[in-house]
């Protein structure tokens, strides 16, 4: 699990860096676009993250060079230039995915991870399970310990995501992506109320606690043991 | 010099271009009048010399038909001589058959043979040598017969010199051109005299516009001294400052309130750390302090993204994404989006009306999330949140209504602006999270406006009603 940064502000590069580390993760970081090429075309990876603005070659012509020799990685956009046109002009040249700065690190985390799964298709399953919950995709149905629990549409599709992403911190804009198509930040508690209605069928009666905050990022579900 | 090298009567000044135009205008006027009265006087002249020519042609005539022999026209002569004394410049000329010259005044040198070529029933104009002769001629019978016993006709040619005439008209033509040349002279510096008073207003109104600056957008222009035209424009151009002003003092307004809005997170931010980091502290501190910062953060990267959005809106940048959108289906995603959070406060939401409407998904999305959103913040425990669409004319109109606290009518007018909230106080909900950063509603008004729509708000009796009307375009 590979993953190539090419970053020329310090401190950026160095948190990116050790947030993907710690993530499990092996990253090479490089702190300009020639440098950043030259590791693209010699090694292997499975995802590359660049920004725009690179002393050198800028992300683009990184981008580029990657394409022309080619390697189809998924590439990764950072920046903080926002407009359309540049935006299209990322995708059209075959960039996978595209976040502006500033960015939540779980968004990032959670989209990389997206992008690294894309391809390598797991069998579908199903059952989604974590400890003695079970999520029963056909039947839509849902059980833990042997009891059945009654969710509404959404509190499934969000009990479905979470599941599916389970170990990953999931920010309150990607849950409201995923479950109502809501495609951008605002600021309303929805996702909090969502959650704690979710949580309180799914997780009050019930020991251990699956679903937990992570304050200031987002929503995790994961077994404790 | 090629005509593009030609200044373009459009680009001149328009002081020059009001007294070029007036100096040609009143010249032809002059040249005109002058050619009338000239084509009368000679009109006038030669009616008179018609009159002498043709009273002679009849003096003559009468004469010659009282001769009945060759002594007659002999006689004739003298007699003519006597009668035609005192005619200063009229000469007459009788010629016979054979165009041997019967009679001829003393300065009549006409060639005979030329004469005849000239007879005309009409009298013609002759030159001859410095004069020019009005000539009329006529053939007439006498009572002497030829040898085939026809009466014999004799050629009778009278003609007037008409130089007097011809001097006047020259002279008169002459005078007619200098005065024209001279009162175009004056004209035109009569003219740009009154064209340069008559300007002067506008220069005032130049001289005052000068004193418009930035800082100064509470100038106006003085209306009550200028002509009722440029009254109106002053009008037109006071409006402008006055939204200027508006705008500008909005805008002003809007800076300081960033600065402000920024300032209590990045507050919170450096106070929180670095107490934080004045002593050592456990690890639970420590995660404390960074989960904290993450949220305000997160609340700083928000505000800063919406305030992004609403920079670009106002600079025309948001180009929608237009398509048809099934609008009764956008609104109860965003309903659904709310539900949750709407069971909360066991308020209902309703929905009513079907319509569909061109327009960018995420930004509408956005308006109605931000407008459902307020309604529910605001609404009265157990009420109902209505959303209506409603097709008018060409045009859909989306009102949300919730019942709640009625909003004061100063306070109604400003919901729009950025960063307003009625409630200075902030509230933070029961997670922490705060109550948002006061741009919702600024930004759903730069959405819909981008829209090419308008959005009002009224409130009375505890019911408060967003009304959004969008124009329908047919085509993208």
């Amino acid at each position: 699990m590979k993953i190539l940064i090419v970053e020329d502000e310090p401190k950026t590069g160095d948190y990116l860096k050790q947030g993907l580390s710690e993530a499990g993760f092996t990253v090479d970081l490089a702190r300009n676009g020639v440098d950043g090429l030259h590791l693209a075309l010699t090694e292997s990876y499975e995802l590359a993250i660049l920004d725009v603005m690179l002393p050198g070659i800028d992300g683009w012509g990184v981008l580029a060079g990657i394409r022309r020799s080619g390697k189809d990685m998924p590439v990764m956009f950072l920046t903080a230039r926002d407009a359309v046109d540049d935006r299209v002009k990322g995708l059209e040249l075959g960039a996978d995915d595209y976040l502006l700065k500033p960015f939540a690190f779980s968004e990032l985390l959670a989209r990389v991870r997206t992008l690294m799964r894309r391809g390598s298709k797991t069998p579908t399953d199903p059952f989604l399970r974590v400890a003695d919950l079970e999520l029963d995709l056909l039947r839509r149905r849902v059980t833990r310990a042997g009891q059945r629990i009654d969710l509404t549409a959404k509190e499934f599709a969000l009990l479905e995501l979470l599941l599916r992403r389970q170990g990953e911190v999931l920010p309150r804009s990607l849950i409201a992506s995923q479950v109502w198509d809501m495609n951008f930040d605002s600021d309303t508690n929805v996702i909090e109320v969502a959650m704690r209605r979710l949580r309180a069928k799914v997780d009050d009666a019930f020991e251990p606690k699956l679903i937990r905050t992570v304050r200031g990022m987002g929503y995790v579900l994961e077994s404790p043991l | 010099m090629s005509a593009a090298h030609l200044p373009r009567l459009s680009a001149l000044p328009l002081a020059q271009r009001l007294t070029l135009l007036f100096v040609a205008i009143a010249s032809a006027v002059l040249l005109g009048l002058g050619a009338v009265v000239a084509s009368l006087v000679e009109q006038h002249f030669e009616d008179l010399d018609m009159e002498v020519l043709s009273g002679k042609m009849e003096l003559i005539s009468q004469a010659l038909h009282s001769v009945a022999n060759q002594q007659d026209l002999t006689g004739l002569a003298h007699q003519l001589a006597r009668s035609l004394v005192g005619h200063h410049g009229l000469e007459v000329m009788l010629l016979d058959a054979d165009q041997t010259v019967l009679f001829a005044t003393a300065n009549a040198r006409f060639e005979p043979q030329q004469l005849v070529a000239k007879a005309s029933p009409h009298a013609v104009l002759w030159p001859q040598g410095a004069q020019t002769y009005r000539v009329l001629t006529a053939q007439i019978p006498t009572a002497v017969q030829d040898v085939q016993g026809r009466p014999q006709k004799v050629f009778v040619a009278a003609a007037i010199d008409i130089g007097h005439h011809q001097a006047f008209m020259q002279a008169f033509l002459h005078t007619l051109w200098w005065f024209v040349a001279g009162a175009a002279v004056v004209m035109a510096v009569l003219g740009w005299w009154a064209v340069r008073r008559g300007l002067a207003p506008l220069r005032a109104m130049r001289a005052q516009a000068q004193g418009v600056t930035a800082q100064q957008l509470s100038h106006r222009l003085q209306v009550e001294s200028m002509p009722i035209e440029l009254a109106e424009l002053a009008h037109t151009l006071n409006d402008m400052l006055a939204r200027l002003e508006e705008a500008f003092g909005r805008l002003s307004e809007f800076s300081s309130d960033i600065a402000h809005e920024l300032r209590t997170p990045v507050s919170n931010l450096m106070t929180q750390t670095q107490v934080a980091l004045s002593r050592a502290r456990n690890a639970d501190d420590y995660r404390n302090v960074l989960e904290s910062n993450a949220e305000e953060f997160e609340r700083m990267a928000r505000m800063i993204a919406d305030m992004l959005l609403l920079a670009k809106a106002d600079h025309g940048l948001v180009l929608p994404q237009l398509e048809m959108l099934p609008m009764a289906q956008e609104v109860r995603a965003v309903l659904d989006y709310f539900e949750m959070l709407a069971e909360e406060k066991n308020l209902s939401l309703q929905l009513s009306g079907e319509a569909s409407l061109l327009a960018d998904r995420l930004m509408m999305r956005r308006a109605l999330s931000n407008l459902i959103s307020n309604a529910v913040r605001h609404a009265q425990v157990g009420s109902v949140i209505r959303v209506e669409l409603q097709n008018l004319a060409d045009q859909l109109e989306i009102t949300v209504t919730n019942r709640g606290e009625t909003i004061a009518p100063e306070h109604l007018e400003r919901v729009f602006d950025r960063f307003f909230r009625a409630d200075s106080a902030r509230h933070r909900d029961s997670e922490g999270r705060s109550e948002g950063t006061g741009l919702g509603l600024a930004i759903t008004q730069s959405i819909v406006s981008a829209h090419g729509g308008s959005i009002r708000a009224s409130s009375a009796q505890g019911v408060t009603t967003f009304t959004l009307r969008i124009p329908q375009r047919l085509t993208a």
